[in-house]
C-alpha cells in the first residue's frame, strides 16, 4: 500500500476518504449552503479553484500525489463512487427540505466526490492540451474540457440564478412576483396581459396554452411577445415562460402563470455543452478506433 | 394508418430480416440465381425489412399528426427499427454472420411485446413535447440504446465463449473491437441525447439541469459507460472484468429508460413521465 506506482487501491482509498471527510463535514457544520455562493464568492472561487489546479499542476513532477491524479487508476474510482453516489440520489425521494442522501445536492460526500471529479477534469485537460495530433486525443480532449466547463460553471453558477413566479391578469400591468422562498420581490419590468389562448383536443386535455404579453421595462421600452410552452420570450436578459393558468376556468382563464428566469451563466454553461456535442461527433465520425499497442 | 396494420407491417419486415440473417450465415455461398452471392442478399433483405418498418412509422406519423415519440410503446417501435439497423451496420463493417440473427431475434421480441401490450395511441401531444428538440432528443437515444443493446450482447457472447475464441486479433481481439465499437458510437449518441435534452429542457422548463429522476439516471447510465470507456484504455487490464462493466451499465440503462417509472422514489416526481 502506498507504494509507487499508486493502483485501484491507492485510487479507491483516496476516494474513501473524501467520503469519510464528507460525512464528518456534514456531522460539524451541516449540509452544503449553496446560496452562499452568490456572484461574486462564485467567481472567487472559481478563480481560486482553477488557480489551485494550474499550481497542482506545475507542482506534478515534485508531489507524486498530483501526478496520480491524472491517471486511470484516480479517475475511474472517483467516476465508480459518482456512479454510486449518484444512485443512491436516484433510489431516494430528493427533496429541498431533506438532509443526508434526501437532499444529495446539499450532502458533503456526494459534492467532493464531484468537487474531485472536477480536480482530475482539469487536471487532464492541463495535462493533455487540446490536441489535433490524433483524433481519440481531440475526443477526449474535447469531453473532458466541456465537462470541466459545464459542471463548475453550472454548479457555481446555480445561486446566481433567478426564477420568479409572476401571475398576470388582463389590463392589470404587474411587477410583483414571487421568489421559490415565496418571497415576493419587484422586477425591473412590468407585464400585462392581453390574451390568454387555450386550444383543446377533443377529449378536452389541453392542445396548446400560450399567452399575449406587453412588457414594459423601467425605460419605458414596450415589447409585444406571444408566450407558449416551449417557446419562451426573451427581454433585457430574462427569459419568459408559459407556466400555468387558471385550471379551473380552462379557456376561459383571466391570469395565466408565467416564470421569469435569469441565468447569468449560461453562455458558459452552454460552451462546455458544444465542446461535449462537438467530441460526440468526432468520436462518431471517427468510430474511435482504439489501437491496441497504445496506452 | 393505424395501430392494426402494425401486426402486417411488422411480420412482413420480420420474415424480411429473417431471410437476411439466414443469408449472413452462408454469406461466402453464391446464390443459385442471378450470380449473386449470399451476402448480397443478406443485405438486400434487412435493408428491404427496414424500409417496410420504416414505412410503417412514417405512415403511423403520419396518421397520428404528431410524432410517435410518446408512450413507452411507441419508443420500443424505433428500438426495433434501429436493432436490425445496428446488426447491420455491424454486418457490413465485419462481416459477422450471427450478428443479423441476434438483432432480428431482438427486434421481434420487442415487436411481441408492442403486439400483446399495445398501448393507447391518441393523438394528443401535450403542449410540452411539442418542440423541434422532441424527435431528436427521442431518436437519438433509442439509436444509442440499440447499440448499446448490440454491444451488451457482444459481451455475453464473449464471456459465455470467451475461453474457446482465440486471443488475437482475428479472435477475442475482433469481438472485442467490435464491441468497443458499438459502445463509442452507442455513447456518441447517447451524449446528443442527453445535451439536446439539457438544451430542451432550457426552454420548456426554464432551466438546463434539474436533477429529476430520468436526469438523474441519464447521469448515471453515462458516467457508467464511461467507467467502461477508461477501463478499457489501461494496457493489461482484466477483460472479463471490463465486459462486467458493460452488463452492469446496461442494467443500469434499463432503469433509465423504464425502471424509473416503478421507482417509488421517483413516481409523482418525475417530469418524464407522460403516459
Amino acid at each position: 500500500m502506498w507504494n509507487k506506482p499508486w493502483t485501484f487501491k491507492e485510487g479507491f482509498l483516496i476516494g474513501g476518504g473524501l467520503i469519510v471527510a464528507g460525512l464528518l463535514l456534514e456531522l460539524t457544520v451541516g449540509p452544503v449552503v449553496w446560496d452562499a455562493f452568490a456572484w461574486p464568492a462564485n467567481g472567487l472561487v472559481l478563480a481560486g479553484f482553477v488557480f489551485m489546479i494550474v499550481a497542482m499542476h506545475l507542482l506534478r513532477r515534485k508531489v507524486y500525489a498530483f501526478r496520480f491524479l491524472t491517471t486511470y487508476q484516480a479517475a475511474i474510482p472517483a467516476m465508480c463512487y459518482a456512479v454510486v453516489l449518484t444512485i443512491v440520489m436516484g433510489l431516494t425521494r430528493q427533496t429541498v427540505n431533506g438532509s443526508w442522501i434526501n437532499n444529495m445536492l446539499s450532502f458533503w460526500p456526494f459534492v467532493l466526490i464531484y468537487v474531485f471529479m472536477a480536480v482530475i477534469l482539469g487536471l487532464v485537460v492541463l495535462k493533455a492540451p487540446f490536441s489535433i495530433k490524433s483524433a481519440s486525443k481531440m475526443v477526449a480532449g474535447l469531453f473532458h474540457l466541456g465537462l470541466f466547463i459545464t459542471m463548475t460553471t453550472a454548479t457555481l453558477g446555480n445561486a446566481d440564478m433567478q426564477r420568479m413566479r409572476m401571475i398576470v391578469a388582463k389590463g392589470e400591468p404587474e411587477w410583483r412576483v414571487m421568489d421559490q422562498q415565496g418571497y415576493v420581490k419587484e422586477m425591473p419590468l412590468a407585464i400585462e396581459l392581453q390574451e390568454f389562448i387555450m386550444e383543446t383536443y377533443d377529449d378536452g386535455s389541453p392542445r396548446r396554452f400560450a399567452s399575449k404579453i406587453e412588457i414594459l421595462t423601467q425605460e419605458g421600452k414596450k415589447y409585444q411577445a406571444t408566450v407558449d410552452v416551449n417557446k419562451p420570450a426573451e427581454v433585457e436578459g430574462w427569459k419568459i415562460y408559459q407556466y400555468g393558468y387558471d385550471t379551473q376556468a380552462g379557456a376561459q382563464s383571466n391570469i395565466s402563470i408565467l416564470e421569469l428566469v435569469s441565468d447569468p451563466w449560461l453562455p458558459y454553461v452552454y460552451t462546455g455543452i458544444f465542446l461535449m456535442l462537438g467530441g460526440g461527433l468526432l468520436m462518431f465520425v471517427t468510430g474511435m478506433r482504439r489501437k491496441e499497442e497504445q496506452a | 394508418m393505424s395501430w392494426d396494420s402494425f401486426i402486417y407491417f411488422s411480420m412482413a419486415a420480420v420474415l424480411l430480416w429473417a431471410i437476411g440473417a439466414y443469408a449472413a450465415w452462408r454469406d461466402n455461398h453464391p446464390l443459385p440465381v442471378f450470380n449473386l452471392s449470399y451476402r448480397w442478399l443478406a443485405y438486400a433483405a434487412t435493408l428491404a425489412g427496414l424500409l417496410v418498418f420504416f414505412s410503417f412509422i412514417i405512415l403511423f406519423w403520419i396518421s397520428l399528426e404528431r410524432p410517435p415519440l410518446r408512450t413507452m410503446g411507441e419508443t420500443r417501435l424505433w428500438y426495433s427499427f434501429f436493432l436490425p439497423l445496428a446488426g447491420l451496420m455491424v454486418y457490413s463493417r465485419w462481416k459477422y454472420k450471427w450478428i443479423l440473427s441476434f438483432s432480428t431475434l431482438l427486434a421481434l421480441v420487442f415487436i411481441c411485446v408492442n403486439l400483446f401490450k399495445p398501448e393507447i395511441h391518441s393523438k394528443t401531444l401535450m403542449p410540452a413535447l411539442q418542440s423541434p428538440w422532441f424527435a431528436p432528443h427521442v431518436i437519438v437515444y433509442m439509436f444509442a440504446y440499440a447499440l448499446l443493446g448490440a454491444a451488451t450482447l457482444m459481451a455475453l457472447f464473449i464471456l459465455v465463449k470467451g475461453k474457446s475464441l482465440p486471443d488475437t486479433r482475428t479472435g477475442r481481439g475482433k469481438e472485442f473491437e467490435i464491441t468497443d465499437n458499438l459502445v463509442y458510437i452507442g455513447f456518441a449518441f447517447m451524449t446528443f441525447g442527453m445535451l439536446f435534452g439539457a438544451l430542451w429542457a432550457k426552454e420548456a422548463w426554464g432551466h438546463y439541469w434539474s436533477w429529476d429522476p430520468k436526469e438523474t439516471w441519464a447521469a448515471i447510465t453515462w458516467f457508467s459507460y464511461l467507467v467502461y470507456i477508461h477501463y478499457r484504455n489501461i494496457p493489461h487490464h482484466k477483460e472479463r472484468l471490463a465486459l462486467w462493466m458493460l452488463l452492469i451499465a446496461f442494467v443500469l440503462l434499463q432503469m433509465c429508460w423504464w425502471g424509473i417509472n416503478y421507482l417509488p422514489s421517483a413516481i409523482g416526481s418525475s417530469v418524464h413521465t407522460y403516459s
